[in-house]
């Protein structure tokens, strides 16, 4: 095991571009995804238990501020929507309409098992089978509740899935300019 | 000039007040609450409240399912203290059974009761706090909090829903180590070293330790909070309530204590072994949201003494933590693979469950937010005939229109924060 | 202690209230009312000096229609060797005798420290049942309670409207006769742009049967 401070020196003289030169070459969408990874703005949404989790990893211990996340209490501004707790049949189309009002691109995060599927509530006559039945879900975390780790190890996972997906559509200038000189 | 006078004093005269939609989805809402609030200019003049958006219909999935499935169920009741929602049901139980609970399981489930005690008021206060905008405290409150779901984690396994008080004590005894941080490339080793250091012995170890920093803590969320001028005025005569309406409306907990009027079924009524231990009830005065703060900051540091009590009992006292009732408690895993009697019994609780004679009981406790009761009726199955469950919350905020009318707009979050509302348990 | 006062109370009920049966049961005097005289004997309890119930705790509504009937019909196990789980069909005269729902006080007095229940049972098709909001103002919601899941009408209530299930929910759930999984589910149609209920396509499974054993020394535990 080494040292964090052996780390930190190492990576200072690794020779990284951005370090040794001052600067960086990469594409636009790269940087695009990136920065969109790295800046994923969650609603503040807590539908049942699961919300007393998102907030442990929110607080002090797991302190999710350092992986970039921040926490709007407007839908507006929010990217990514974590549906933490049971779903039930009244919430349901306040939960669309709020997901609704979320800027593109959006993605949902279903947490636990009531929102991944009904999980221990399943058979009630009053409860959404899964969350998905009602907005598209991006990655599902498994447990009642998922404890803070386990969230944060999801949320994680979403971030190398923007950053991995090809998000960022750029349209092919050079064949219009060249059917415009044909 | 005329025509212009008159077609103004009309729309004065117009003049409606307005009504509009607070939550569902609101970050001071605490979970899923929808109100229909009446405002003239910002002065609240009537609130509808619509519950039921996180209805799970508990009661009825619990009548579908035998006696110990349900007890997950009454975790997620009220989700924010965890353990006294199950001693209410396993009280049921036992009433209905007849069954003796030893004296170590009773005093491991008081102390975990304090201890949930805690984290619902450790919870109520920094997000009453995080309402009006104050940040730090909810930190604080979650150093704790944490320290304590540590403590369910080591007897139970999880975090949150520790499902760990069963009918004849609880499920296992208190461990004798407690998980260690581990070495990571994030930490450096002393970091390491000085958080295993509470963690070092047991489980009673580490209990002792929190108790022993925990006044210190309250003493800074009272130095943040108590005598903080902007709480102070978001606080004090906001909804003031006497004793003899807060009866009336069926208050109960801190929210009556608040008033000045002593109810406690730790003294009232005591269960468990609430007789044998030392702690005072703090009480309010004027049951503003001021009163309520410092009731519920009293309380805890109540609970801490309550603890305290328990360790040291727990430490000189050895014994069964559960009931050697064979029908009612599964045999232990050795003697169910010795023992051709056992291992029917096995098989018989973990696939039909037991039976519970025919009868009917109401169960009651102190919850942290009122009383929490369970009334049981058994028609002789192996699933209860009906639950119904008495959320202490449930009648708050029914009064919430009669406590925020003539109140500032900005107060009704506010009072919200400061009645301790849990979806889980209103809703069911 | 708690006991003894109960007990105590027991007693009282019965010499201040001849008219109605007092029980006792687990720790709880229960008091059986009827639905014309409901009113004065609530106020009764609530107004006397002995009894002074100050607070209603709790309204619920218990349904009979299944009370002491088996999930696990017998007949088709007996005949593949299985001699366990009949249905005793002698339980269902009870319903027909005694009316279908029942409605239940739990009542509270904080001076005396001592609580009750009391209970009064509906006729067969009947379910209306007088309001009590006039003497215990939190009984409100619990009527409205009672009315959105049991379908329960309180007369002169101030605000009888659905309060826990969706807004538009046809049928009352907690009725034993109403399915578990119920009878629509919700689902988002894109086409639509709107949450819209279908019939319900789930079953529900029953792992464990309901199971009454009356021939088993289980139920006499007595330590």
């Amino acid at each position: 095991m080494r040292d964090l401070r052996q780390q930190i020196h190492d990576y200072k003289h690794s020779g990284t571009p951005i370090v040794r030169n001052g600067f960086v070459v990469m594409q636009y969408k790269q940087l695009v995804d990136w920065a969109r990874g790295n800046s994923v703005w969650p609603l503040s949404f807590g539908l049942a238990c699961c919300g007393v989790e998102l907030m442990h990893f929110i607080a002090s211990r797991y302190d999710f501020d350092r992986f970039g996340f921040a926490l709007r209490a407007s839908p507006r501004q929010a990217d990514v929507m974590i549906v933490a707790g049971t779903l039930c049949n009244k919430m349901a189309p306040a939960l669309r309409a709020v997901y609704d009002m979320m800027a593109e691109p959006k993605y949902v995060v279903s947490m636990g098992s009531c929102a991944n599927g009904g999980g221990y509530y399943h058979y009630s006559y009053s409860v959404v089978r899964g969350c998905d039945r009602i907005v598209p879900v991006d990655l599902y975390i498994p447990g009642c509740p998922p404890n803070a780790e386990a969230l944060m190890y999801g949320m994680i996972q979403l971030q190398n899935k923007i950053q991995g997906v090809k998000s960022f559509y750029m349209p092919d200038y050079t064949r219009e300019l060249e059917q415009n000189d044909a | 000039m005329m025509i212009d006078l008159v077609s103004r004093s009309n729309a004065l005269g117009e003049l409606k007040n307005f009504t509009f939609n607070f939550g569902p989805q609101h970050p001071a809402a605490h979970g899923v609450l929808r109100l229909v609030v009446e405002v003239e200019g910002e002065t609240v003049v009537q609130i509808d409240p619509h519950i039921g958006l996180l209805h799970r219909a508990t009661e009825k999935l619990m009548e579908s399912k035998p006696f110990n499935h349900s007890i997950g169920y009454m975790d997620r009741l009220d989700y924010v203290s965890i353990l006294p929602n199950e001693h209410v049901y396993v009280m049921a139980i036992e009433q209905l059974l007849g069954l003796k609970v030893p004296k170590r399981a009773q005093y491991i489930r008081v102390m975990f009761d304090e201890i949930s005690r805690i984290l619902n008021h450790l919870l109520v206060l920094g997000s009453t706090a995080l309402d009006m905008g104050a940040l730090t405290p909810w930190f604080y409150t979650f150093r704790e909090r944490e320290i304590l779901m540590d403590c369910y984690e080591a007897v139970s396994g999880a975090r949150m829903h520790a499902n760990y008080y069963c009918p004849g004590g609880v499920l296992r005894d208190l461990p004798n180590r407690m998980a260690q941080f581990e070495e990571s490339p994030w930490r450096f080793s002393s970091e390491i070293k000085d958080l295993n250091a509470p963690r070092s012995g047991s489980l009673l170890d580490y209990i002792q330790y929190f108790t022993d920093i925990f006044p210190a803590r309250c003493d800074e969320y009272e130095a943040l909070l108590t005598d903080n001028r902007i709480w102070k005025q978001r606080t004090v005569g906001i909804s003031p309530i006497d004793a003899d309406r807060a009866l009336a409306l069926g208050f109960t907990g801190p929210m009556l204590r608040s008033t000045g009027y002593m109810r406690d079924l730790r003294v009232d009524q005591p269960y468990a072994v609430y007789d044998a231990l030392d702690f005072n009830i703090a009480l309010g005065k004027t049951g503003d949201c001021y009163d309520r703060y410092l009731v519920r900051v009293a309380e805890m540091r109540e609970s801490n003494r309550i603890i305290q009590q328990c360790v040291d009992w727990l430490r000189r006292h050895k014994g069964p933590v559960v009931s050697d009732h064979p029908k009612v408690v599964p045999p232990t895993r050795e003697r169910s693979k010795m023992y051709m009697e056992e291992m029917i019994h096995q098989f018989k609780h973990f696939s039909e469950g037991y039976s519970v004679p025919e009868g009917e009981t109401y169960a009651a406790v102190e919850h942290p937010k009122g009383e929490m009761g369970v009334y049981m009726v058994s028609d002789g199955a192996n699933k209860p005939y009906r639950v119904k469950i008495r959320a202490a919350g449930f009648p708050h905020l029914q009064a919430l229109n009669e406590l925020c009318r003539g109140h500032m707009l900005s107060d009704v979050v506010v009072i919200l924060a400061s009645m301790d509302i849990v979806f889980g348990e209103i809703d069911r | 202690m708690m006991h003894k006062r109960q007990q105590a109370l027991s007693v009282r009920l019965k010499s201040l209230c001849p008219d109605n049966r007092v029980d006792y049961l687990t720790n709880m005097p229960i008091l059986y009312g009827e639905i014309d005289s409901l009113e004065s004997i609530m106020q009764h309890l609530q107004t006397h000096d002995d009894l002074q119930m100050n607070m209603l705790l709790d309204l619920c509504v218990v349904d009979r229609l299944h009370y002491g009937v088996d999930e696990w019909v017998g007949v088709q196990g007996t005949s593949q060797g299985y001699d366990r789980a009949r249905t005793p069909l002698d339980q269902q005269s009870l319903i027909q005798e005694k009316g279908r729902f029942e409605v239940v006080y739990h009542l509270l007095s904080t001076t005396h420290n001592h609580r009750a229940r009391v209970k009064v049972s509906l006729n067969h098709a009947s379910t209306l049942v007088p309001s009590m909001t006039g003497i215990w103002p939190n009984a409100n919601w619990y009527e409205r309670e009672a009315f959105d899941l049991f379908g329960i009408r309180f007369i002169n209530h101030p605000d009888l409207r659905r309060i826990l299930t969706d807004y538009g929910f046809v049928g009352y759930p907690m009725r034993k006769d109403f399915p578990l999984q119920g009878r629509v589910e919700l689902r988002y149609d894109a086409s639509l742009a709107r949450c819209l209920y279908e019939p319900v396509t789930l079953e529900n499974r029953v792992s464990t049967p309901k199971v009454i054993r009356r021939d088993d020394d289980r139920l006499s535990i007595t330590e």
